[in-house]
């Protein structure tokens, strides 16, 4: 009890006031009895009315047990029952004319004094930590407001008093349940608090709100969907935990911007917590969008504005954030937006010389507590660079570029000789610089970091060895990766594997893969909606056209024109104009003697597709045969398929044949001997399409 | 150069029997945890009374695992082993083993022994057998060791150690997840604010159907897996982490404080302070890919680890924090924005937490004081 302090309280009713201090003083004897009739003679109070008060006083003096021993005294449930009829008389017609306001008061008045008793009641019990009984007191109060006002409580029904009594009963309630441990109680009285009419004040509404949108994400205690009773037709009702968090989070945003409530960023946090889970960056970004200006820093919000993007794959709408939020007046050295825009670049040959300038950045600004970026920094560097090469203007600007990526790479894995991840780049790093045997020791040494569980690491080894045309083991990795992947994942790998079987001059195998390869992918698409599988690589699943057109290039091949026209004619339902298909045409229409025709074809090819880099070599080849007099045309034609894929064997060999047509032997020779060292060095597929 | 090129068809397949088929491993070490000199061991336990709350069946279950368990850890608690005969009980038995200190401890240590994972161990033989008994509250048991078989399992992959006990278990786990969802995927409607709703009235309410909704797969459909296949790995444990993540609130706080401490393992944690004999062991260190169907589940758990208890379990929201940051900092090193975004907004909110009980939170269901009392 607080005796030190001088604190003077005194009692106020019907306009008089008096000290508490001799009434106190009964009460610390233990006479409860005496003090109640003092205060019923003082204050010309009736018998509740003063058990009431003495409540309240003794509470306040944080005396809870001696409240508890006050209010036990009354009859709190027969006080309750008193007040319905007097209140529901009938109940109120809708816009009918108000009841005459003396009675209304009174009852008012007596409700009020009883519904606090309680609450006061459950709120000692919650100090004494009986907190299943606090509850249970704590929804007697709800359900007396319930019985007295059947209609829900409306503006102006009330005095203040009452109202406020109500609240913090609407509001306690939930929690007492939560520290009760009865969380699905807790979930109903949650669910009660918001979808009953109790007139709560903006702000008690947002904190309820927000505290069972908290627990609805956290608590790991599936809620359930609501009653069927609560339900309203054609309106959104949440069927789990995480759809009614999400809604509550998105109307507290909603009340924000509306100006009903103030700024919570931790409401933001939660709800990109909860939406970043579910994959929906895209919604996230949206909300972003919507915070007011400033609310949040705008150079915070571009950033995570990239990085829902990012997320939601996006990458183009990502980049273009990034470069305002590293502009030089804004934050030119933040590392995270630095490394996630570099990495968008690395991605787009085009954009890669932009990405070797943020990494660069990255780099230099990795010291101090982020000197563990520093190694991410070389890697984005070492992968902008590889990428710029692919772009690069001369043989010996590609060099330059290719061999500084190979030496950002070294570097970053000397500082994190445990990424994984290093590992994968560095091998597809050395492959395309045809430095076989380092590629290769690299892949075996990411399947072994990474158990075998990701496919891309099983392409990268079987690709390597396919270039170096070790058909046979490339198949036998190929293999034991169809037997670690689950039967819809396996795409890849059997296109792969058909590819190997024609390279081993197996055709019939080849045919017999593709065909159960058809098979796996017409039974995908027919067996998955929108719930599909996601395949560990999104954006190598294979369709039915690749299918088709390698059968067709296949039967080509083996000059079985009929089939190769039915397969050709099955790819083209499924994507009419491709550079591949009237590839595939072309070599049919040369294969049967058909030459002009052929052409045609690919030319036809490359108006679909300007760079399509075999038709060029095709023209040339054709061209070069025709007369001395297109030998000029041929060879540009060549040059430019160079320029684009300098490592393609064929354009050099054909370019050969032209310079040897026109008489420049050393020309020749010099294209001939590229030709016949990068034929050493071909993979199946390209090892760009790893990435 | 030329041995590589001769060997690496070796590597690939010696990769892929350490998957399907792990050696035997001889059973020495299970019992070499010295008992507890203060505990008897335990006779079995009679049945004669039946309580009210528990089934009969459920029962001799029960007690058939204590008595298998009671082989492996000879030290089992007095009170575990004979609440069974206690009569007033809807508490079953196994929540005491679950809630047990002592013994999961012991269980954990014998888990993190060097060959624990073999095919022929007797606590993984146990701990899959107990699962089977699909006997929910000795299913709690189980999944309370969660954290630490995963978390073992995935870093001791590149070890080339034999682990087909811990996958055993784990795709029980699975199989029972898949059954239990017949295998449907587990999604999301993410709400549009324009359609009204259960707690908001829309302001012009759209005539369109729901179709707008946005329907994200937190989930995706399970198909049966009988053995694990490597690249299938990190799914069968993120699925067996999601059934963890089901029954979290029933969890004690020391399982969630493994899960935190494998979470630091599996991002790798990023020291640079350390001298060049420390990085070749830094190799082995655990750290493991975190693709986004192992990294969700994760973040689920951890968000529950650091806000669903809140302050009342301070030590857990500490290590819960410490695994969040490892964890944000690997999403930067795989820029992954998903990653990047979910960690960094609980990392927010864990430091929010544990700086708010320092200062005084008003208390908005507190009575307004004041020295005049009315009424």
């Amino acid at each position: 009890m607080e005796s030190g302090e001088e604190v003077f309280r005194e009692f106020s009713a019907n306009g008089i006031f008096m000290k508490t201090t001799e009434v106190e003083a009964k009460l610390d004897e233990g006479n409860i009895q005496e003090a109640e009739s003092s205060l019923r003679e003082g204050l010309s109070l009736n018998f509740e009315e003063a058990r009431a008060l003495l409540g309240k006083l003794e509470y306040q003096r944080g005396n809870v047990e001696g409240a508890l021993r006050v209010f036990d005294g009354i009859d709190l449930q027969t006080a309750i029952q008193r007040l319905q009829p007097s209140i529901v008389e009938k109940p109120p017609s809708k816009k009918g004319r108000p009841r005459p306001e003396s009675q209304h008061a009174v009852s008012q008045h007596a409700a009020s004094l009883v519904l606090e008793a309680i609450y006061l009641k459950a709120k000692s019990l919650q100090k004494l930590g009986r907190l299943t009984e606090a509850a249970e007191e704590c929804e007697n109060v709800l359900n007396a407001v319930e019985k007295i006002f059947h209609q829900g409580i409306s503006d102006a029904q009330v005095d203040n008093r009452l109202q406020d009594t109500v609240s913090q009963a609407v509001e306690l309630l939930p929690e007492l349940w939560m520290q009760a441990g009865c969380y699905n109680e807790a979930i109903s009285a949650y669910r009660r608090s918001l979808l009953r009419h109790w007139n709560l004040d903006n702000d008690c509404c947002t904190r309820i709100q927000k505290s069972f949108a908290v627990f609805l994400l956290y608590s790991g205690v599936e809620a359930g969907p609501p009653s069927l009773g609560v339900q309203i037709d054609s309106s959104y009702v949440p069927k789990n935990n995480l759809e009614e968090a999400i809604l509550l989070l998105m109307i507290l945003m909603r009340k924000v911007i509306l100006g009903k409530t103030q700024w919570d960023p931790s409401v933001m946090d939660h709800l990109t917590f909860a939406l970043s889970l579910c994959n929906q960056t895209f919604v996230l970004a949206k909300q972003f969008e919507e915070i007011m200006p400033g609310l949040c820093p705008r150079v915070d919000r571009w950033n995570s504005l990239a990085l829902c993007y990012s997320g939601a794959g996006q990458n183009k709408a990502a980049l273009n954030l990034l470069r305002k939020s590293l502009h030089k007046h804004e934050l030119p050295n933040d590392l995270m937006a630095l490394l996630l825009a570099a990495k968008i670049c690395s991605e787009d040959c085009y954009n890669a010389s932009e990405g070797v300038e943020y990494a660069r950045r990255a780099i230099s600004n990795a010291k101090g507590l982020n000197e563990h970026l520093k190694g991410l920094s070389l890697r984005m560097l070492g992968l902008c660079l590889g990428k710029q090469a692919k772009v690069a203007s001369s043989d010996f600007e590609r060099s330059r570029l290719q061999s500084e990526a190979l030496k950002s790479l070294d570097e970053a894995i000397a500082l994190e000789p445990n990424n994984s991840d290093l590992v994968f780049d560095l091998g597809v790093q050395y492959a395309e610089h045809r430095n076989l045997n380092a590629a290769l020791r690299f892949a075996k040494q990411y399947i072994d970091e990474t158990g075998g569980s990701l496919l891309k690491g099983w392409r990268l080894l079987a690709l390597v060895l396919s270039a170096q045309q070790r058909f046979s083991e490339a198949e036998v990795v190929t293999d034991a990766a169809l037997d670690e992947t689950a039967k819809w994942d396996q795409g890849p790998l059997l296109r792969l594997k058909a590819k190997l079987k024609i390279s081993r001059s197996l055709p019939m195998e080849a045919i017999e893969t593709y065909r159960y390869l058809l098979a796996l992918v017409q039974a995908q698409k027919k067996s998955f909606g929108p719930f599909k599988v996601i395949p560990q690589i999104e954006d190598d699943k294979v369709d039915e056209y690749e299918v088709w057109h390698g059968l067709a290039n296949l039967y080509s091949s083996l000059s079985h024109w009929k089939d190769a026209e039915i397969c050709l004619a099955k790819a083209r339902q499924l994507k009419r104009f491709s550079a591949e298909a009237l590839h595939t045409e072309g070599t049919m229409l040369e294969g049967r003697g058909d030459v002009q025709d052929a052409l045609v074809s690919y030319i036809n090819a490359l108006l679909v597709e300007p760079c399509y880099v075999p038709c060029k070599i095709l023209i040339g080849a054709l061209m070069s045969k025709m007369s001395p007099k297109v030998l000029p045309v041929a060879r540009s034609v060549l040059s430019d398929a160079l320029r684009l894929d300098p490592t393609n064997r064929r354009a050099w060999y054909y370019l050969g044949l032209v310079h040897r047509d026109d008489g420049r032997m050393a020309d020749a020779t010099d294209c001939f001997q590229a030709a016949s060292m990068l034929e050493e060095s071909d993979p199946i597929e390209s090892f760009s399409s790893l990435h | 150069m030329s041995d590589e090129e001769t060997s690496n068809v070796d590597v690939v397949e010696h990769t892929t029997t350490t998957i399907s088929e792990p050696e035997p491993q001889p059973t020495t070490t299970t019992i070499s945890e010295p008992a507890e000199p203060t505990t008897t061991p335990p006779s079995p336990p009679e049945t004669t009374t039946t309580t009210t709350g528990i089934s009969e069946e459920s029962l001799s279950k029960f007690q058939s695992s204590i008595q298998s368990l009671s082989s492996i850890i000879p030290s089992i608690p007095p009170s575990i082993t004979f609440t069974t005969t206690n009569k007033n009980s809807n508490h079953h038995p196994a929540l005491s083993l679950l809630h047990d200190p002592q013994t999961s401890s012991e269980i954990s240590s014998l888990l993190r022994q060097p060959n624990s994972g073999a095919g022929d161990n007797n606590l993984c033989r146990w701990l899959y057998d107990t699962f089977q008994s699909n006997d929910p509250s000795l299913q709690l048991v189980v999944l309370r060791f969660i954290p630490t078989i995963a978390g073992l399992y995935l870093s001791r992959i590149p070890l080339r150690k034999p682990l087909a006990g811990f996958e055993a278990v784990l795709l029980a786990l699975y199989a029972h997840e898949t059954t239990s969802r017949a295998g449907q995927p587990v999604t999301v409607n993410v709400p549009d604010l324009s359609h009204p709703s259960l707690y908001h009235e829309s302001v012009a309410p759209n005539k369109n159907n729901a179709t707008a909704l946005n329907l994200a797969v937190i989930s995706p459909s399970l198909e049966p897996h009988g053995t694990v296949r490597s690249t299938r790995r990190a799914r069968i444990v993120g699925v067996a982490l999601e059934l963890y993540y089901s029954k979290i609130h029933q969890m004690p706080v020391s399982s969630k404080m493994e899960f935190c401490e494998f979470c630091k393992v599996w991002a790798g944690k990023e020291d640079h302070d350390e001298d060049e004999t420390d990085k070749t062991m830094k190799k082995k260190e655990g750290r493991i890919p975190l693709p986004w169907e192992l990294l969700q589940p994760v973040m689920r758990i951890l968000g529950h680890c650091m806000m669903g208890c809140g302050v009342k379990e301070k030590e857990l929201l500490e290590a819960a924090m410490g695994a969040c940051k490892s964890l944000y900092g690997r999403s930067l090193h795989d820029i992954n924005a998903k990653g990047i975004l979910a960690t960094e907004s609980l990392i927010r909110l864990g430091k929010m937490a544990l700086e708010s009980k320092d200062i005084v939170v008003v208390d908005h269901t507190e009575i307004s004081i004041s020295n005049v009392i009315s009424i």
